[in-house]
């Protein structure tokens, strides 16, 4: 296959022209037309960095993985099916390359005890139930802000198992089978990731009280 | 409230609990105002999160972006795949290994023949038996497979070379199948 086929055609001239559908550029990109494959870049490409980003919560270390995430997405695309969709096939993929590149992070640093107690739920058990919603009256945007601010903040364990319940949408098994993990410790950590997010929400919304 | 039974409101929540389990779980909740609030904020949570992902946005420009991924792609396709070095002695075991093989079967080979080869298969074979008569020869053959033994009787020429004949006058030669 040759990557430099067809690629004196910039996609964005084609703006003009009707959408193609992803399962077309899909096709043909699997077929070594790597114009198509930009376009598909082209298309995804701020979702993918932002799960890459979400998860490591570092630019710079999202840039590179995501960009390693395209280069492995054009390296196995023949064995792309179209079971699910292109960019749910892509996400996946950096998924993966942002749960090895945090395990490796995990392996280096030694384990310190206050993530120790975040995974029995030292801190969050002691926590109140937050009864009063502190998102009422927040505009979208500003949600949103405060959902990134508290994702932040989340350790990676709870944050992943968080994005890939909430955003991803995977069912607890499958999470557990991604972070290489036991059931029970994915409901554990999805439990506290919820509580501590709720009482960062809640101390958000009592520091623009006062 | 103990963490299972958090952790059962939390699988209630999210469509994961067992359903045998619901109504159970549904009746301690009635009981139980801690395990209400603890309900509300889960389906909070939840309710706040979905749909709500933070938009981030690609802090590099799509020609810059685009072309890092190009160059390593090309750079991949043009590295040959290289073939891993193999030490002498893996080498040389890997050019044995047929040749054993060969010398193997012929080995096999030999030594069945030596073992079931007989060159006198005693399941054909003409064999002329002792006979103590002075006047009939005889010679039996007997095929195993075909499940057969012949004995094939004759007159013993005399001396004189006169063929001799039995007492009531027929011939000597008789066949006898069994």
């Amino acid at each position: 296959m040759d990557p430099r086929r067809n690629m004196a055609t910039n996609p964005e001239k084609s703006a003009e022209k009707p959408v193609v559908p992803d399962v077309k550029l899909v096709r043909r990109a699997q077929r070594g037309d790597m114009v198509s494959f930009e376009e598909l870049l082209l298309r995804h490409r701020d979702k993918i960095y932002a799960r890459a980003f979400s998860m490591m919560r570092n630019e710079e270390e999202a840039v590179d993985l995501s960009q390693e995430a395209w280069v492995k997405g054009w390296q196995r695309l023949k064995q792309f099916q179209g079971d699910s969709s292109f960019v749910t096939w892509m996400t996946r993929i950096v998924i993966n390359l942002c749960l090895d590149q945090l395990r490796k992070q995990k392996r280096q640093r030694a384990e310190s005890i206050e993530l120790m107690e975040e995974e029995s739920g030292g801190v969050e058990r002691q926590m109140p139930t937050v009864t009063i919603n502190p998102t009422a009256g927040l505009e979208r945007k500003e949600l949103r802000a405060r959902i990134d601010k508290a994702l932040g903040q989340l350790s990676y364990e709870h944050r992943t198992v968080l994005i890939l319940h909430e955003f991803e949408d995977l069912e607890y098994k499958e999470i557990a089978k991604r972070m290489e993990c036991s059931i029970g410790t994915v409901m554990s950590r999805l439990f506290y990731a919820r509580r501590k997010m709720a009482n960062l929400m809640a101390g958000y919304k009592r520091e623009e009280m006062s | 409230m103990n963490q299972e039974f958090e952790l059962k409101l939390q699988a209630w929540v999210d469509g994961e609990l067992p359903k045998r389990e619901v109504s159970r779980l549904a009746t301690e909740i009635e009981r139980n105002p801690d395990a209400q609030a603890l309900l509300a904020e889960l389906k909070m949570t939840r309710g706040f999160l979905a749909g709500n992902e933070p938009e981030v946005v690609l802090p590099e420009s799509r020609e810059f972006y685009w072309s890092k991924i190009q160059r390593e792609i090309e750079r991949l396709e043009r590295t040959p795949v290289e073939e891993p070095s193999i030490p002498w002695y893996l080498a040389v075991r890997r050019l044995l290994a047929p040749l054993s093989g060969l010398a193997l079967v012929a080995f096999l080979s030999v030594l069945s023949i030596n073992l079931f080869y007989q060159p006198d298969d005693p399941t054909r074979q003409l064999v002329e038996t002792e006979n103590l008569s002075e006047h009939v020869g005889s010679i039996s053959y007997r095929s195993q497979s075909e499940n057969m033994f012949v004995v094939y009787l004759y007159a013993k020429e005399s001396e004189s070379g006169d063929a001799e004949v039995d007492p009531e006058g027929a011939p000597v030669n008789d066949l006898f199948l069994q």
